[in-house]
C-alpha cells in the first residue's frame, strides 16, 4: 500500500505545482545567502519529455542528490526547442541554487548553427558546475545494404541517405561531415529523435543513421545492425570493435554531453556542494550501473573545463561546418 | 514460440507478488486515465524510483499494467464529459457523449469495457502466437506508407462527420494548418510561432482537444442552461442490454483486428486505428445516419481498436527495441534502468521476462474488465451533478490535466482559446472532431510526405511502386470515388428500370 501512498503524495505534489503557477511562485525559493543549502524542494527542469536519455540522466542524478542531500530534487519535463525552454526556466530563476538543470552540449554548440539568432541560448547565462557523462553516436546500416565500412560507402558510388535524431542534433552534425569530408554525396533524412531513426534504418528506409549508442546497441549485437563508425575523441567501452571516424582518416570529432547549471551569479558554497554531492552520486555503484546500461561514458570533470570544451566545440563546429558548406537548418 | 517457456511466464505471474503489483499497476492506470492530461509516461516516470527496489519482473508488471488500465479509464471522461483524454478517444465522444445525453452512459462504458478486453485479449493472443513474425513486417512500414495512411486518415475525417460535409471539411482543413504550427522538423524554420518560444514545439494535442471539446462544451451548456431548471439525466441502464451486445459484436470483432494490425507499427497507430475502426462500421452498416446521433458501434469500434493497438504496440518494443510512444520510451527507460536491454535478443535472454509481462497482460485485462463493472455504476452518477457544480469541476480538471503535460502555464492559456474557438464553432455548427482529427494527422501527412521525397531523391512515384503505399493509396482512391461511382450506378439504374427515387443524401463528394 506504500505504492499507493506514494502516488498520492505525487499527484498532490502536481496539484501543488499547478497551484503554485497561478500565482504563489518562488515558494521554494529559500531566504538566500548564509542559510543552509537545499532549503526545501530543488526543481530539476530538463529539457526533453520522460523516457529520453536526458531524462534518465536527469533522473539518476537527481536520485543520487536527494540520497546525498536529503532534499528532495523532482525532476521538471520542459520538451521543447531543443531544451531552450528549461534553459530559459534556470536562467531566469532566483540564484539561490532552488532551481538547476543538466544540460546538452549540443544545445550551446551546434543547435547555434541550425536557428536565428534570437533563439540562441547564451551560455553566459549560467554556470556550469560539474560534467556528467557522454553520450557517443554512431553510424549505423542495415544489412540489406551490404556496406560493412566506410570505404564500401565512399566505394559505391551512389547518393547515400542518412537518418538523423532532427535538425540541429549531434547526429546530424557527425554523420553530415562524416559524408561532406570523404566526399561522398549524401541526402539528410530529419526523424523525431533516435526511435523512428533506428526505425528506418532497421527496415531500409534509409541507407544509414547516426543514433546515439544506447539506443542502437541491443541490434548490433544481434547483428541486426552493423556499425560503421563512432565519433568520440576515442573509441567507446561499449563498442570496442568499432573505429572513430578519426582513425579512419576523417576530420570528424562529436559527441553528446551533458552537465549541470545553475543560474549566473549562485554563490559559490551552493555551488560546491552541488558538485560534491554528485561526485559522491558518481561513486556509487547504481549509479555507475546505470552508466553501463545506458552506454554512457563517465566525463565527471569540473565546471570549469565544460566551459572550455563547449567554447571549444563550437569554434571547430562552425569552422568545420563553414568549411564543407554544410548545411544545418536556415542558418 | 518455447512453449515451456510461455507456460513458465504464468506460473510467475500466478506469484501472489506479481499479481498484487498487477492489480496496483492497472488500479492506478485506471484512475490516471481518468484524469485527462497526466498521462501514463509521466505516472510512469514519477513511480520510477520506487521500482528500483522491487524485482524487475514485478516493476515492468506493474508499468505495463499503468499504461493499459489508462486505456480503459480514458473511455469515462470521453463518454461522460466529452473529455477525450487522448486522440485515439477523439472518436469515442461522438456517440459516447450522445449516448450518455440520452440516458445510456451505463450501456456505453459498459460496451466498452467488454469490447477494451476483448480486443485487449485478442493483441495478447497475437503478441503470444506471431509476435517476432509480425514485426519484422512492420518495419517495411517506413514513411512513404506513413503519409499515404494518414493521406487515407484524413478522407475519413472528412466523412465520418454527420452534420454538414462543407462544414466538417473547413474544420479539417483548419486542423491541418494548426499542425503546421512550430518549428520545422526538415529545416528549422519557425513556422507561425509569432517569435514565441513556447510555440517552437507546436501546439500539444491534449491541449487542443481539451479546449475545443471540453471548455468548448461547458461555455456552451452554461448558456444553454441559463435560467432553466436542472433536470437531471435519466440513467436508464447500468449495464448494456443482450440486443446491445448482438448489435456491438461485429464491431468488437472488426475492431479487434484493425486495432492489432495498426498498432504493431514502430511509430504507433493508435489514432488511426480508432479512426479506420470508426469509419469501417460507419461504412458497412445498414443505418450510416445514427452514427454520431448514439450508435453503440460507434463506442464499440475505436474503444476495442484503440486498445488492442495498445497491446500490440508492446510488439515492437519487445522484439524490435523500438518504442512507438511516449509511454512506451519511459517503458524503454525503466527496462534499462532494471537492466534490462530490450531488443531482439530480449526473449532469449529474459524469457521470464517476456512472457511474465505478456502473460500478466491476460490477468491484467481481466482484472480490468472485473473493476470496471461496479465502476460504470459509479461514474455514471456523475451526470446526475448539477451542471452549476460539475462546470466548475470540468474546468478544474481540464486545466489541471493541461498544466502537467508540459508543467506550462501557456497551455492553459492556450486551451482557452480553443475554448472560445470551439464555443464559437458549436454556436455556428461546426463540429470540433474533424478539426482535432485532422490536427493530429496533418503532422503525421507532412512529415511523411516530405521525408519520403528526400528518401525517393525528389521523385514521387516511389509512393506508387512501393508495395504497401501503393496499396493504401489504391484504397484512397476507392474511397473517394466511391460515392461518386454509387451515385452513377444509381442513375443508371434508375433510368432504365424504375422511375428516379429522391437523390440518398450520404452522397459525398471526394475530397481532393
Amino acid at each position: 500500500m506504500r505504492t499507493t501512498t506514494r502516488l498520492l503524495t505525487a499527484t498532490a505534489g502536481v496539484a501543488a505545482l499547478a497551484l503554485s503557477a497561478c500565482g504563489v511562485s518562488n515558494t521554494t525559493g529559500g531566504s538566500g545567502d548564509g542559510e543552509e543549502y537545499p532549503s526545501g524542494n530543488v526543481e530539476m527542469y530538463v529539457g526533453a519529455s520522460a523516457g529520453g536519455s536526458s531524462d534518465l540522466i536527469s533522473r539518476a542524478v537527481s536520485k543520487g542528490l536527494s540520497d546525498e542531500l536529503g532534499a528532495s530534487f523532482p525532476v521538471i519535463n520542459q520538451e521543447g526547442a531543443n531544451g531552450a525552454l528549461a534553459a530559459n526556466k534556470v536562467a531566469k530563476a532566483k540564484a539561490d541554487g532552488q532551481t538547476i538543470a543538466i544540460q546538452n552540449a549540443s544545445l550551446f554548440a551546434i543547435t547555434p548553427l541550425a536557428v536565428s539568432e534570437d533563439e540562441v541560448t547564451d551560455l553566459d547565462d549560467f554556470d556550469v558546475v560539474q560534467g556528467v557523462s557522454r553520450d557517443d553516436y554512431v553510424m549505423v546500416t542495415g544489412p540489406k545494404s551490404g556496406f560493412k565500412t566506410l570505404d564500401d560507402i565512399k566505394a559505391a558510388n551512389k547518393k547515400i541517405t542518412y537518418g538523423t535524431t532532427g535538425v540541429g542534433t549531434g547526429a546530424q552534425l557527425s554523420c553530415g561531415l562524416t559524408y561532406a569530408s570523404a566526399d561522398v554525396e549524401a541526402e539528410a533524412v530529419p526523424f523525431d529523435g533516435g526511435a523512428p531513426a533506428l526505425t528506418a534504418v532497421l527496415g531500409n528506409q534509409v541507407d544509414t543513421a547516426c543514433i546515439q549508442v544506447g539506443e542502437a546497441i541491443e541490434n548490433i549485437e544481434s547483428g541486426k545492425l552493423t556499425p560503421l563508425s563512432v565519433f568520440g575523441p576515442e573509441r567507446v567501452e561499449y563498442l570496442p570493435e568499432v573505429p572513430t571516424a578519426k582513425e579512419q582518416g576523417l576530420d570528424v570529432e562529436v559527441a553528446q554531453y551533458r552537465f549541470m547549471t545553475v543560474p549566473k551569479g549562485t554563490p559559490d558554497n551552493v555551488k560546491d556542494t552541488i558538485a560534491e554531492a554528485m561526485q559522491a552520486t558518481f561513486k556509487t555503484e547504481e549509479y555507475q550501473a546505470f552508466n553501463k546500461q545506458n552506454s554512457l561514458t563517465p566525463m565527471e570533470i569540473s565546471g570549469d573545463e565544460v566551459v572550455a570544451q563547449l567554447e571549444e566545440d563550437k569554434t571547430r563546429f562552425a569552422d568545420l561546418v563553414e568549411q564543407y558548406g554544410l548545411d544545418l537548418g536556415q542558418g | 514460440m518455447d512453449v515451456n517457456a510461455f507456460l513458465d511466464g504464468f506460473s510467475l505471474v500466478t506469484e501472489p507478488q506479481n499479481l498484487l503489483y498487477c492489480l496496483i499497476g492497472v488500479l492506478i492506470g485506471m484512475l490516471i486515465g481518468v484524469l485527462p492530461g497526466l498521462g501514463p509516461a509521466a505516472t510512469i516516470a514519477i513511480l520510477l524510483p520506487i521500482t528500483y527496489s522491487i524485482d524487475p519482473v514485478s516493476a515492468i508488471i506493474m508499468l505495463a499494467g499503468i499504461y493499459y488500465g489508462a486505456q480503459y479509464g480514458g473511455t469515462i471522461t470521453s463518454v461522460l464529459l466529452r473529455l477525450p483524454g487522448e486522440a485515439s478517444s477523439v472518436v469515442t465522444v461522438f456517440d459516447g457523449f450522445a449516448l450518455a445525453k440520452q440516458g445510456k452512459a451505463g450501456t456505453a462504458l459498459g460496451i466498452a469495457a467488454i469490447g477494451s478486453f476483448v480486443g485487449a485479449t485478442v493483441s495478447i493472443l497475437g503478441l503470444t502466437l506471431v509476435a517476432p513474425l509480425i514485426a519484422g513486417w512492420a518495419l517495411n512500414f517506413g514513411d512513404p506508407e506513413y503519409a499515404a495512411l494518414a493521406l487515407l486518415g484524413v478522407l475519413l475525417v472528412a466523412t465520418i462527420g454527420n452534420g454538414n460535409k462543407l462544414k466538417a471539411m473547413i474544420a479539417a482543413a483548419l486542423g491541418l494548418l494548426l499542425a503546421t504550427v512550430g518549428r520545422d522538423s526538415f529545416s528549422g524554420a519557425e513556422r507561425f510561432t509569432f517569435g514565441s518560444l513556447q510555440l517552437t514545439e507546436g501546439i500539444d494535442f491534449v491541449v487542443v482537444a481539451m479546449g475545443l471539446f471540453g471548455v468548448g462544451e461547458i461555455l456552451y451548456n452554461l448558456e444553454e442552461r441559463h435560467g432553466k431548471p436542472h433536470v437531471p439525466a435519466a440513467i436508464a441502464n447500468i449495464w448494456p442490454s443482450r440486443k446491445d451486445l448482438k448489435q456491438s459484436s461485429g464491431a468488437i470483432g472488426r475492431g479487434s483486428l484493425i486495432g492489432f494490425v495498426l498498432g504493431v507499427l514502430p511509430g504507433g497507430g493508435a489514432v488511426m486505428s480508432s479512426l479506420a475502426a470508426y469509419a469501417t462500421e460507419k461504412r458497412i452498416s445498414k443505418h450510416p445516419e445514427r452514427f454520431g446521433r448514439g450508435a453503440i458501434e460507434g463506442v464499440a469500434a475505436p474503444e476495442t481498436a484503440n486498445n488492442a493497438a495498445a497491446t500490440s504496440s508492446f510488439i515492437p518494443l519487445l522484439t524490435l527495441g523500438i518504442p512507438a510512444n511516449a509511454s512506451m520510451a519511459m517503458l524503454f527507460g525503466a527496462l534499462l534502468i532494471l537492466g534490462i536491454s530490450p531488443g531482439p535478443q530480449l526473449v532469449e535472454e529474459r524469457p521470464d521476462l517476456f512472457w511474465g509481462v505478456i502473460n500478466s497482460m491476460y490477468i491484467g485485462n481481466l482484472i480490468l474488465l472485473i473493476l470496471s463493472i461496479p465502476l460504470v455504476g459509479i461514474f455514471v452518477r456523475i451526470l446526475r451533478v448539477r451542471p452549476a457544480i460539475l462546470a466548475p469541476i470540468t474546468a478544474l480538471i481540464t486545466i489541471l490535466g493541461v498544466y502537467t503535460i508540459n508543467n506550462s502555464t501557456f497551455d492553459i492559456f492556450v486551451m482557452i482559446v480553443f475554448g472560445l474557438i470551439g464555443y464559437l464553432m458549436k454556436k455556428v455548427g461546426f463540429e470540433p472532431g474533424p478539426m482535432v482529427l485532422a490536427f493530429v494527422l496533418g503532422s503525421i501527412v507532412e512529415d511523411g510526405f516530405r521525408r519520403s521525397m528526400l528518401i525517393f531523391d525528389g521523385d514521387p512515384t516511389g509512393f506508387f511502386t512501393r508495395p504497401i503505399s501503393g496499396t493504401i493509396l489504391a484504397a484512397f482512391v476507392l474511397v473517394a470515388l466511391w460515392p461518386a461511382a454509387k451515385a452513377i450506378l444509381a442513375r443508371r439504374k434508375t433510368a432504365t428500370v424504375t422511375p428516379a427515387p429522391a437523390e440518398r443524401d450520404d452522397v459525398d463528394t471526394p475530397t481532393r
